[in-house]
């Protein structure tokens, strides 16, 4: 478990409880980018249990697939995962909190705790080219084969999608 | 034949090739792109790259692409090596080659790692390099995140994004100074550091990284993940907000929350009928603890190359 979540459990679980579900630590809160329909389930044709405005706080609880279990008022249920943005929470959330507790973000404090620089300007203003380091690199490569073998062992499949248009 | 655009071609490569492409703008790229400068008159004499000869319009062939790419990755290692973790590299390297193999330019050298820094980022050089720091890879909940990242960086690879902006850069650079010319193509270094800062804000890309991101969902779709990978891992960067350092970033790059929208928009509910695809979380590999500190850190990147800190050897 992450920070993030670690956190995120032990501040979310009480009104996750509260709600008898507990499929995961919540998310946070989030706002919608549009009028969206709250779902009984994450499919764009299931049953429409209510509406819900575009810019309606919502609390994030889930994700599955392309879609957010999130909570609305009094209302629970599924919108699309790309119809909610979680950034106005960023400062107010267990999720903004843990990030900023877990020194991710490359500030010294996190260079001379644990020893890993963060890759930055006198880092890169010193930089020479390594060798030793890309041969390393080039050593790790797999054949496509094996890679394919790899996908099948974990049942990936190959679909057959276009690709997206430019907007 | 070959032309003595090596040292151009190096220093463009330098300062725009690695984080110029970065997934979520997580580098601050003014910044860099100083240092880069700084950086340019310290090399000049010292340059070690190999005479590649790029065209000013036109793919170059895939084979140059890729030493040019070599340089720019070696590079990126000097200052940030890999993490030491044969399992860890195999494993990245196996998804990359697998998600690259369902790509547009499937048979490319692909090669893929993790660098140790804490900073957030991950990086595509020509011919098909791709790395994502141990910062960014800490984030990720399951193997379709990490397919979706490095799939976003194929898309820079395949899309030729940095190819097109030396290109660009080139193309600037020879129709401002005629003394270059008259040299014979033999362009100076220090005629690329006086143009340096026009052309960088001039190919601040945002477009790249939107097209990336399709690419990106794309291939990771096509090859049987969760579509919403990528868009996972820039919804939990969205969440976590502008910290430190990241606040210079949002403000030269797309914001995730921007990108989110992007994809929102080119995706729309064109794979609805995919059978949903894996997440595969039990899967993703485990980072090793963070290396101890280093006394000097300064002086352990300076020699990077000479790789005083980072010889450990595949186990």
């Amino acid at each position: 478990m992450t920070p993030v979540t670690r956190l995120a459990a032990a501040i979310g679980l009480g009104a996750l409880l509260a709600s008898g579900q507990l499929l995961a630590a919540g998310l946070g809160n989030g706002t919608l980018t549009r009028a969206e329909s709250l779902r009984e389930k994450p499919f764009a044709d299931a049953k429409v249990l209510a509406p819900a405005a575009a810019g309606a706080k919502v609390e994030v609880l889930v994700r599955e697939g392309g879609w957010y279990q999130v909570k609305a008022g009094t209302k629970t249920g599924w919108v699309r995962m790309l119809s909610v943005r979680r950034s106005a929470a960023a400062t107010t959330t267990a999720a903004g909190i843990a990030g900023v507790a877990s020194g991710r973000t490359g500030t010294g404090k996190v260079v001379s705790t644990t020893g890993v620089r963060g890759l930055d300007s006198a880092e890169l203003a010193t930089a020479t080219f390594s060798e030793e380091q890309i041969a390393k690199a080039e050593k790790n490569r797999v054949s496509r084969k094996d890679a394919e073998a790899f996908a099948k062992a974990g049942k990936l499949t190959v679909r057959d999608v276009k690709a997206l248009p430019a907007p | 034949m070959k032309t003595r655009i090596t040292l151009l071609v190096a220093a463009l490569v330098a300062s725009s090739g690695c984080h110029a492409l970065d997934l979520g703008g997580l580098v601050d790229k003014k910044m860099i792109d100083q240092v880069a400068r700084d950086k340019l008159g310290v090399k000049t004499d010292t340059t070690n790259s190999s005479d590649v000869l790029i065209p000013l319009t036109g793919n170059p062939p895939d084979a140059d692409e890729e030493k040019l790419g070599r340089e720019i990755a070696g590079r990126l290692l000097g200052a940030a090596p890999l993490v030491n973790d044969a399992k860890l590299q195999a494993y990245v390297n196996k998804v990359g080659r697998y998600v690259a193999a369902q790509s547009s330019r499937a048979d490319l050298n692909w090669t893929f790692g993790v660098i140790e820094t804490d900073t957030v980022n991950a990086f595509a050089a020509p011919g098909g390099y791709v790395f994502v720091t141990r910062g960014l890879y800490a984030l990720l909940k399951n193997e379709a995140e990490l397919a979706g990242v490095l799939a976003h960086e194929i898309g820079h690879v395949n899309a030729r994004h940095h190819v097109k902006l030396m290109q660009k850069q080139r193309a600037v650079s020879a129709g401002k100074d005629l003394l270059l010319k008259k040299a014979g193509g033999g362009e100076t270094v220090q005629a690329l550091v006086g143009n340096g800062a026009e052309i960088y804000a001039r190919t601040l890309d945002k477009a790249s990284e939107y097209d990336a991101d399709r690419l990106g969902v794309y291939y990771a779709t096509r090859a049987g993940y969760d579509t919403y990978g990528l868009a996972a891992v820039l919804d939990r960067l969205d969440a976590e907000g502008e910290t430190d350092k990241l606040t210079l970033l949002y403000k030269t790059h797309p914001l995730p929350a921007d990108r989110l929208t992007a994809i929102d928009k080119a995706l729309g509910d064109r794979y609805d009928a995919v059978k949903p695809g894996l997440t595969l979380p039990a899967r993703l590999a485990k980072l090793p603890p963070a290396p101890k500190p280093v006394a000097t850190p300064a002086a352990a990147t300076a020699t990077g190359s000479t790789a005083t800190t980072t010889t450990t050897p595949a186990k």
